[in-house]
């Protein structure tokens, strides 16, 4: 997991909060253009997990370290799609702030891949 | 004319997603521990499993499923405020008596306080969206 991969994640799932911050102050309501982004983000997700699953062999991990490493990237796939499945349901203020706590917690989830995986 | 607000709907519904996240991570992290490496910190990894529980009930019951959601829910942020306010308390006196984390351990304070902010939040929001007559 060398480069800037994970960095580069770290970085938009932070801007898509952002995003989803000025949203939810404007009182606007998610469009293409946010579902587009947290596309984006979804589709670097699963890159990582793919070069994780890739490069773990080479890697000093115990076993329970990568139980929780392979833990937190799957959590990291599915927290965006369910995110917009429980946000897209109501027209709110509130509907929208479930995008902002779906992508803190994706940010979240990132930030301790890059702390379990071993520099 | 009686009404009875729900509890899911507004800002409840980033509040839901919020016990959720909790409920997902506590759960799991317990999990991972106790399948991992119980024999180091029974009792600590016993406490992160019920506090996952509890999340998951909280969840459940501002969420409004099942029978009778918003018993549910009350009972889940109060054992939530009790449980983490004593666990704070017991972990800040004597911070050998847990030797892992748990998400309660000192008010939360791994969690970003998070976990203290969180049953107070619950608690208005299921006292604002009481049912009233």
């Amino acid at each position: 997991m060398d480069g800037p991969l994970p960095l580069a994640l770290l970085v938009g799932s932070l801007l898509f909060a952002a995003v989803v911050l000025v949203y939810v102050v404007l009182d606007r309501t998610p469009d293409w253009g946010l579902l587009g982004l947290a596309g984006v983000v979804e589709a670097a997700t699963l890159v990582l997990l793919v070069v994780a699953a890739v490069q773990v062999g080479g890697v000093d991990l115990s076993g329970g370290a990568v139980v929780t490493l392979f833990g937190y990237l799957l959590a990291g796939l599915v927290l965006l799609p369910i995110g917009f499945v429980w946000s897209l349901a109501e027209r709110s203020r509130g509907a929208t702030a479930v995008l902002l706590v779906a992508g803190l917690a994706q940010a979240f989830v990132v930030l301790r891949v890059m702390q379990v995986w071993p520099s | 004319m009686r009404t009875n607000p729900s509890t899911r709907t507004g800002a409840g519904r980033a509040l839901v997603t919020v016990y959720g996240v909790f409920a997902l991570a506590a759960t799991a992290r317990s999990l991972v521990q106790l399948l991992t490496k119980a024999d180091e910190a029974p009792l600590a990894y016993a406490l992160s499993a019920v506090a996952g529980l509890v999340y998951v009930a909280a969840t459940i019951g501002l969420a409004e499923l099942g029978p009778n959601p918003r018993r549910l829910a009350w009972a889940a942020v109060g054992f939530e405020l009790v449980g983490v306010l004593t666990v704070g308390t017991l972990t800040v006196l004597d911070p050998e008596l847990f030797p892992d984390q748990t998400v309660w351990s000192a008010y939360g304070a791994g969690y970003g306080w998070l976990p203290l902010v969180l049953p107070f939040a619950g608690i208005a929001w299921l006292w604002h969206t009481r049912p009233r007559p």
